[in-house]
């Protein structure tokens, strides 16, 4: 029929052997290493060129199956950054947090600013600040509008005050200071008011257990939705799984478009996850700063930083390429060649 | 090459595919299987390609006892088998070249390599001009010479093909009979599972009749 003659086959022992590295190929036909890892190379430049061509065939149905995932990433992560810059923003007024130490109404002014200097002197103390008898009475007319009736008293009733800005904002550190600040001698009361610190700092706890949650939820759901559009994939490619293995293609080899698939997927959704936290936080920023500009404040939203950015997009790569393995791992059995 | 010693098939729905079947296939050998449909044909070639094992006897393929070969070496068993279907199961989202390289590319061979091969079995079935065309710009038995430069181009030891000729005609099912006659010249053992008798007969090649999967004859067709 043909001119051509190509070289008989090979000895039919081998037949049904594993690739045995002596016995697989003829010493003329051996590979050496570098061959064997160019088309090992290859192979996997192949798979990756074919899942890339075979999502760029259907665009939209790949940018909507990215977009599913990456709101279903952005959300706790979105959620996890506003959580952060909460914190950033209580860990400034937690600095704020003050002992107050209310002298006894006989301490002189100059007892009162040799204990600011003592106090101001400890290593636990960032600030201690001295307001006086009179200055306390002055606040307190400002403030309370009982200026009149203030007036009417015959003695300043308000005691002087050290104001204590510790450099530990830890509730038991600060306990610790407090305590031993009411033993100074001409303090009368050490105040402390933790009530607003242990609120916070319970409502930021149930934030991250709630972040941590809802990242459990997604990234479940995240596994089902790219576990779904691979079982779809291989849906698609069935007759082509079932040549594949009859010609003799391993299960990794017959996996590995679709492992390729998924960290695609995955890196599509970590992309654009990062674009909408990106948008979105910046969105929101220029609310947050007009609503702290009116409480004097220069507080802003940090944004996506650049390691978190770089941890997304390794997650959703991550989480592609597991849920492609796991619709791989339970489908490939059912495709046997018929 | 093939030994099958009182091999039996039994479906778990109580159906005998093949019952005690024994004979044995030497190293080059070409021969047909024949028989009705239900016979136990195709069982036999799936028992071959370890798409099935059997349930009683042994079968040696080179050796290798096929009922208990394992799931991990199935591959590599199939890797030194060249298979032709009826149907050709060609892929036809990629080219000829694509088709008849994917054997080689699964054994992980260069592309030079693959290049070559490739070209050398297309030229011996005649279809080298047709490498960059697709399977459906092919008549139904170019697409059959396709699917038989994939089954030879890794140099199997054994090529099997089922009812290779079911839906071509005379003229070109005898074209691929000769097809397979030059494979087999070159030291492939080449089994095939046919029920056209006058096609057989002209072959002059051993002939095993399976009849509700017992082998009621086995000798040279005439």
């Amino acid at each position: 029929m043909s001119a051509t003659r190509i070289p008989p086959p090979q000895p039919a022992q081998r037949v049904g052997a594993a690739p045995k590295k002596h016995e697989a190929k003829t010493p003329s036909e051996e590979p050496d290493f570098r061959s064997q890892l160019d088309a090992w190379l290859e192979s996997h430049r192949a798979s990756l060129v074919d899942s890339l061509r075979r999502l760029a065939k259907q665009p939209i149905g790949s940018f909507f199956t990215c977009l599913v995932m990456a709101v279903a990433l952005s959300l706790p992560m979105g959620l996890a950054l506003l959580l952060d810059n909460v914190e950033r923003l209580g860990g400034s007024w937690q600095r704020a947090a003050q002992i107050s130490l209310f002298l006894q109404i006989d301490a002189s002014e100059a007892e009162g600013q040799a204990l600011r200097e003592q106090i101001g002197a400890m290593d636990e103390v960032a600030e201690a600040e001295w307001i006086s008898r009179e200055q306390a009475l002055d606040e307190f007319q400002q403030q309370s509008g009982l200026g009149e009736a203030l007036k009417e008293l015959p003695d300043n009733p308000l005691p002087g005050v050290v104001l204590v800005t510790p450099r530990e904002i830890d509730k038991v550190t600060l306990e610790a200071l407090r305590l031993r600040l009411a033993e100074l001698p001409k303090v009368q009361q050490a105040q402390l008011d933790l009530l607003w610190v242990e609120r916070l700092t319970a409502i930021l706890n149930l934030g991250d257990r709630f972040v941590f949650g809802l990242s459990l939820l997604l990234v479940m759901a995240l596994l089902l939705v790219i576990g779904n559009t691979i079982r779809l994939h291989i849906e698609n490619r069935r007759t082509e799984i079932e040549v594949i293995k009859l010609v003799g293609g391993t299960d990794s080899y017959v996996r590995r478009p679709f492992l390729y698939m998924g960290a695609l997927y995955g890196l599509g959704a970590g992309l654009l996850a990062w674009l909408l936290l990106a948008y979105g936080l910046g969105w929101l920023n220029a609310a947050v700063i007009r609503l702290a500009g009116l409480y004097g404040s220069d507080f802003a939203l940090a944004g996506v930083p650049a390691g978190d950015g770089l941890s997304l997009l390794l997650g959703a790569v991550l989480l592609g390429y597991i849920g492609a393995w796991l619709a791989v791992a339970r489908h490939l059995n059912e495709l046997q060649p018929r | 090459m093939i030994k099958f010693e009182q091999v039996g098939k039994r479906y778990p729905n109580g159906h005998v595919g093949l019952h005690e079947l024994s004979f044995r296939v030497r190293r080059g050998e070409f021969l047909f299987v024949t028989g009705h449909s239900g016979a136990g044909k195709s069982t036999l070639l799936r028992l071959l390609l370890a798409m099935e094992r059997p349930t009683s006897g042994k079968l040696l393929l080179a050796g290798q006892d096929l009922g208990q070969i394992s799931n991990a070496q199935i591959p590599f068993l199939r890797r030194q088998i060249g298979v032709v279907f009826q149907n050709h199961q060609l892929l036809f989202d990629r080219s000829v070249f694509d088709n008849v390289a994917l054997p080689l590319q699964i054994l992980g061979l260069s592309k030079v390599e693959i290049g070559k091969r490739v070209g050398a079995a297309l030229e011996r079935v005649s279809l080298a001009d047709k490498a960059e065309q697709f399977p459906s710009e092919l008549s139904t038995g170019q697409q059959q010479r396709v699917g038989i430069a994939r089954a030879v181009v890794h140099r199997p030891a054994l090529l099997l093909a089922d009812e290779p000729t079911g839906n071509l005609d005379p003229r070109l099912a005898a074209e691929i009979m000769g097809v397979f006659e030059d494979i087999n010249r070159l030291g492939t053992s080449v089994l095939i599972a046919s029920h056209d008798l006058a096609l057989i007969a002209r072959m002059r090649h051993r002939m095993l009749t399976l009849q509700r999967g017992r082998l009621i004859g086995d000798g040279e067709a005439v």
